[in-house]
């Protein structure tokens, strides 16, 4: 590692007076951080909060600009309530980020796209993103001044809350498009007629590797989606799957205060509590659709949320 | 205003379960009404003119060759009548929102058949006298036997009864479309059935000429029905915690409510896509809300009084609910 030539003492000047970045200089590199990070453990094990605030601190700009830290961190602040010296981890990161983007840098995060033949410009998304990366602008559409989302690429985090949001489908990330989730919800029943559950599962609420070993324990009659974060979740997903004949869909996602994305397991625990409302004043369903917050400490946990839904949709078939 | 057809296409009009909403769009045609009555021969019209039933029973099959079906099927008789027009008629178009989607009748799927006569024939505040008498299927009287239809147990779209060619969404719907729909009949270019005609292939968001703010900043802090407020006419609804479909509404009306100062009601129905208008403007505007904290969700949700309505206001007929509380509507 070299040091960079000319701003090695005023790149940590520049982050400190980022809104965020003033208590650069207080960490003592304990890494409590690292341990809580869920990136380090699921995604990149490079990713460490406590290097690239030593880079920023010595001055190694180039390097902490190319960091994965720099770009992946989600401002889910799991850490913060657990550093010693009260850094807010995510604010140092995040003026790092800006830094970065003024250099030029970009995000190499999946991000989503827009389809402008067919937004509407309603800004539903920017309202839903956690870190408002859609705004609206008005551009060219087959030659007419229209009125569209324009998702900033450096500000999403991919999370999927404004593909679940958008009302047209207009939006859409790779591996979690609406036709990607359609094309799971569906799934034969087991010949020996037991009950069919379709499960969402937020991709950071399981933190350990037993857990993940669990969902894959489970016979055919549980079909498990992976989804980027719960507030993923569109409610009529879970209205297709049981017109299919489906018997039951659990939602799975962080504890609040946890989510990875800050607001996505409030979207969805907002929009399950409303679709049950709803079952209940129509009549219909009756539990049939359940949602989840699973805690970094509730290892094991997924198991009995599967286990109890099961049980409920066995009790109500055999009442059938 | 209307093209002129070679042959006069005969034309034929019922209502099912509906207000009458949509008969009076077609008198708002005012003079082209005339100059459509001249280019077309209207074979049934129950509402404005003197036709039998027994004149479409007399008629060959598929005689007719447009048939605008307005109306929900909430008796026998709107079904027998659906059935009838359907075996009479080329083309049928289910026309406004009740026979496209169940329209306000359809919001009777939330409770039951017997619930609905209850309240309608005993316990009604406005009713004074509560003798139990409910209608009968029939009656004998010393002239011989009288009958009624019979009221369903839930209301179906008309496409949940019989096959519909084209759909025509609208509570009701508008004039400028009523005429552009004809236009196009008589020019003889519908386009495939199936298609959903009369409106344009974006969300009202998309013409809607009010400001959005800061939308990318601002999300709802808590609803305010329409009567809880004065709204700002130039802003945007749900930036000012007004409960607007304009989202997950099809374009089309010209946004009479939004510019007489109400919210979009969402009676185009959904766009194209979209299978539960309800679910998904569920996920557009659950994702919307300022939520904090798990507190917040709960007093979110205890603050939308009606769910149901708010949701489904003229979709629950054609919603996934209803499938799944009754089945798949035809057969």
């Amino acid at each position: 590692m070299s040091p960079t030539t000319v701003t090695t003492k005023s790149f940590a000047d520049q982050v400190r007076v980022i809104p965020g970045g003033e208590k650069l200089n207080v960490c003592f590199a304990c890494g409590t951080c690292v341990s809580k990070c869920m990136i380090q453990q699921k995604v990149e094990p490079e990713y460490n909060p406590r290097k690239l605030i030593r880079m920023a601190i010595l001055g190694m700009q180039e390097e902490a600009f190319r960091n994965p830290t720099t770009w992946l961190c989600s401002a889910c602040d799991l850490c913060y309530p657990a550093c010693p010296q009260e850094v807010h981890i995510s604010g140092v990161i995040g003026a790092v980020k800006q830094l970065a983007l003024e250099a030029g840098f970009t995000s190499p995060i999946e991000t989503v796209s827009v389809d402008e033949s067919i937004c509407s410009g309603c800004g539903i998304c920017g309202m839903a993103c956690p870190y408002q990366a859609p705004s609206l602008i008005e551009t060219q559409v087959n030659g007419q001044t229209d009125r569209i989302a324009s998702v900033d690429a450096n500000k999403c985090m991919g999370c999927g809350t404004c593909v679940a949001a958008c009302p047209t489908g207009a939006i859409s990330r790779a591996g979690v498009s609406n036709q990607e989730v359609k094309e799971q919800l569906y799934f034969a029943e087991p010949a020996n007629g037991d009950p069919r559950l379709l499960t969402f599962i937020c991709d950071w609420c399981l933190r350990a590797d037993a857990d993940v070993q669990i969902l894959e324990s489970y016979p055919n009659n549980v079909r498990v989606v992976h989804i980027p974060c719960s507030g993923r979740i569109d409610p009529e997903m879970a209205l297709l799957a049981l017109r299919s004949g489906i018997d039951g869909v659990l939602v799975c996602g962080c504890k609040p205060g946890e989510c990875h994305y800050q607001r996505g397991t409030l979207v969805s625990s907002c929009k399950i509590g409303l679709l049950n409302r709803i079952f209940d004043q129509v009549g219909v369903v009756d539990g049939r659709v359940r949602f989840v917050q699973i805690g970094t400490m509730d290892r094991g946990r997924i198991r009995s949320e599967i286990d109890s839904m099961l049980d409920h949709l066995t009790a109500q078939k055999d009442v059938q | 205003m209307i093209a002129k057809a070679k042959a006069k296409p005969k034309i034929a009009l019922y209502w099912a379960a509906s207000c009458g909403g949509c008969e009076i769009t077609m008198t708002e045609l005012g003079m082209d009404l005339v100059a459509v009555s001249e280019q077309v021969e209207i074979v049934f019209w129950p509402c404005v003119m003197d036709f039998k039933y027994s004149d479409v029973e007399a008629m060959a099959d598929q005689e007719i060759d447009v048939c605008f079906f307005n109306g929900a099927i909430r008796t026998s008789e709107n079904e027998r009548l659906a059935t009838l027009l359907r075996q009479k008629s080329k083309i049928l178009i289910a026309f406004g929102a009740c026979s496209h989607t169940g329209g306000i009748p359809g919001l009777a799927n939330g409770y039951s058949r017997e619930s609905i006569l209850d309240v309608v024939y005993n316990t009604a505040p406005s009713l004074d006298d509560s003798a139990g008498t409910v209608p009968r299927l029939s009656t004998n009287m010393p002239e011989g036997e009288i009958t009624l239809p019979s009221f369903y147990e839930h209301v179906k779209t008309l496409a949940q009864t019989v096959d519909v060619d084209y759909f025509m969404p609208g509570c009701p719907p508008v004039v400028e479309q009523v005429g552009a729909v004809l236009n196009v009949i008589l020019e003889g270019k519908l386009p495939e059935p199936g298609a959903v005609v009369g409106v344009t292939d974006k969300t009202n968001c998309d013409v809607c000429e009010r400001k959005a703010v800061g939308k990318s900043a601002v999300r709802i802090k808590e609803f305010k029905r329409p009567h809880e407020i004065i709204a700002d006419p130039d802003i945007c609804f749900l930036e000012q915690g007004i409960f607007c479909y304009g989202p997950a509404t099809r374009a089309g009306c010209g946004l009479p409510c939004i510019n007489g100062n109400m919210p979009c009601r969402g009676c185009y129905g959904p766009p194209e896509g979209v299978e539960d208008q309800g679910a998904k403007l569920l996920s557009a505007i659950g994702a919307i809300i300022e939520i904090e904290t798990p507190e917040d969700v709960e007093r979110v949700l205890d603050s939308i009084v009606d769910p149901v309505g708010t949701y489904y206001r003229f979709g629950l007929s054609d919603s996934i609910l209803s499938t799944l509380k009754y089945g798949n509507g035809k057969g």
